[in-house]
């Protein structure tokens, strides 16, 4: 449990400084929907006359921007941008950070196990990722019922089950980067850069319908806002995949951490 | 019982020289030196038997364990002090010995302040304001709080001044008295030879000979040095055994290794004015396992 605590302890500032980025998201992503909804002005006519990519690059294809469920559907898909950061970059530098700051020979010389190592790391930053997505779901709530005190917040439940999900995906991958690469220094914006990939190839695929079939390559086209909002709900494959990537990625977290030379 | 047992152990980096079929072991209670240059490969086999890295063949027990398969529960009794000490930047001392004590099942509080006071180590400062010294000293208190069996030390000395030099061997006497058994590497050969009982002497990957450290003084060398009133030929000395010969013309120095009684009839027959005749200290018979490396190449 010692380790488990300590990287609790450590992470406590820079937890605190992504809520108070999820709470400025949150409460300036909303505003917009307010001056919108004061004005008197359609939301749904100011986007539909932006080009289609823009409309893909914003993340709105297909949702009726006029409800605050809508409106917040596509605060999502940066909420999911923001939070999947958090979680590639905290599973990286999890597994990598005792060596990268020369503290794998300490704490190899204690009578711990590998495996008890990383499963103590998993343990925190599963933690974390729920803290995390805890506040998503309390400052969201919070701010659409600010604005539309009759909305049914209990759609936003969806939205933060699919995103716990893409949390721990990325955790996982961001892990087994760190476990294989031989440098751990890097391993963080290895992990950020395969991140950024995937989103970009997500709005490619928003941009052009022909490669709708690579969306079983990227987790951000598995909970998609209006896939989450429509009654058909999420593909089922989608989730399946995402939970089988998962697994994959965690196992072979372990398999390499436990074999590794570690650097000192 | 033999605490540590190193068998045919084999390191490599791709291309890159770790460790060549190192074998050796270390007997319960004895102070074991593990001497060579910088980037002879000490830390190397250090790191195998902690499975901080694995090896590429060979293997080794400590306290008849094999170091991988048991790694965590022999680790219990281990203390070690890396080479560089690195800690958690963030911690004080205290949080960061505490944590390190939290991985032993037992109370180590009283034990951290005796040592912290024999090492004079100030307990509520943070890790990244200390200097390298001070630091030594957090990697020396971490490795012993848990009072081990087995203490590993990489380089222990480096940063320390002599004074605290002097307080962290008698302390080391100490747990050695109390039973514990000491593996110390180093390319000091001074230190090595206030300290230790047997030696392994490692070179450049392979393990060269191991030693105790009385044999390695008493058995080999002489270092015999005279003055004579004439000038005297320095071939005078070509017997078996003479090395290192330095003249002067009045003032020679050799080294002697072989039947006492030869050099001594030699000397006899001289009219001297002064004699010297010295043990080597181990530095010059580490030059001379060298050289006879070098030669045999």
């Amino acid at each position: 449990m010692n380790i488990f605590w300590r990287e609790l302890k450590y992470s406590r500032k820079s937890m605190i400084w992504w809520c108070v980025g999820i709470l400025f998201m949150v409460v300036s992503g909303m505003s917009k929907y307010g001056t919108m909804k004061s004005s008197g002005q359609s939301a749904n006519e100011i986007f539909g006359a932006m080009p289609k990519s823009l409309q893909a690059i914003f993340g709105l294809s297909s949702l009726d921007l006029s409800t605050v469920m809508g409106f917040y559907g596509m605060l999502f898909s940066y909420l999911v941008l923001m939070a999947t950061i958090h979680a590639v970059m905290l599973g990286a530098n999890m597994v990598a950070k005792e060596e990268r700051d020369k503290t794998s020979e300490f704490l190899m010389a204690k009578p711990v196990s590998r495996i008890r190592i990383i499963t103590s790391k998993l343990a925190a930053s599963l933690v974390l990722l729920v803290i995390f997505n805890l506040v998503t779901y309390a400052f969201s709530t919070a701010m659409v019922k600010h604005y539309e005190s009759t909305a049914d917040t209990g759609e936003i439940w969806k939205f933060m089950a699919g995103l716990l999900l893409l949390q721990v995906l990325f955790l996982a991958i961001g892990m087994v980067i760190a476990a294989i690469t031989k440098h751990p220094k890097r391993a963080t914006s290895l992990a950020a850069g395969i991140l950024l990939a995937a989103y970009i190839l997500s709005i490619v695929i928003e941009l052009n319908d022909k490669l709708d079939a690579l969306k079983y390559i990227t987790p951000f086209k598995y909970f998609e806002a209006k896939n989450l909002l429509s009654d058909s709900g999420v593909d089922a494959v989608l989730v399946t995949l995402a939970a089988v990537i998962c697994a994959a990625c965690l196992s072979a977290a372990f398999v390499f951490y436990k074999k590794r030379d570690l650097k000192s | 019982m033999n605490v540590i047992e190193i068998k045919n152990l084999t390191k490599r980096y791709g291309n890159a020289r770790g460790i060549e079929d190192i074998s050796f072991h270390v007997e319960e209670g004895e102070i074991f030196g593990f001497i060579g240059p910088n980037g002879a490969g000490k830390s190397t086999t250090l790191r195998t038997l902690l499975s901080i890295i694995f090896p590429t063949s060979g293997s080794a027990t400590i306290f008849g364990k094999d170091v991988i398969k048991h790694g965590p529960e022999i680790k219990k009794q281990i203390g070690y002090l890396p080479s560089e000490v690195f800690y958690y930047d963030k911690m004080k001392v205290k949080d960061l010995l505490n944590y390190s004590a939290s991985f032993y099942k037992k109370d180590c509080r009283k034990r951290i302040h005796e040592l912290a006071e024999i090492m004079d180590l100030n307990l509520n400062k943070r890790i990244e304001d200390l200097s390298y010294g001070n630091r030594k000293k957090v990697g020396i208190v971490q490795g012993m709080l848990h009072e081990p069996k087995l203490i590993i030390l990489d380089e222990p000395t480096g940063g320390l001044d002599p004074l605290m030099q002097q307080k962290f061997f008698d302390l080391l006497k100490e747990e050695n008295k109390k039973g514990a058994t000491i593996l110390f590497s180093s390319h000091i050969l001074s230190e090595v030879q206030k300290m230790c009982d047997r030696v392994a002497i490692i070179k450049e990957g392979e393990l060269i000979t191991v030693e105790k450290i009385s044999t390695l003084q008493e058995n080999n060398h002489k270092k015999i040095k005279i003055e004579t009133k004439q000038p005297v030929d320095a071939g005078w000395f070509a017997v078996d055994g003479v090395t290192n010969i330095e003249s002067d013309g009045h003032k020679i120095s050799f080294l002697y290794s072989g039947n006492i009684n030869i050099i001594m009839k030699k000397l006899a027959e001289m009219e001297l004015s002064n004699l010297w005749v010295d043990e080597p200290d181990l530095e010059e018979i580490f030059l001379h396992y060298y050289e006879k490396e070098e030669g045999s190449k």
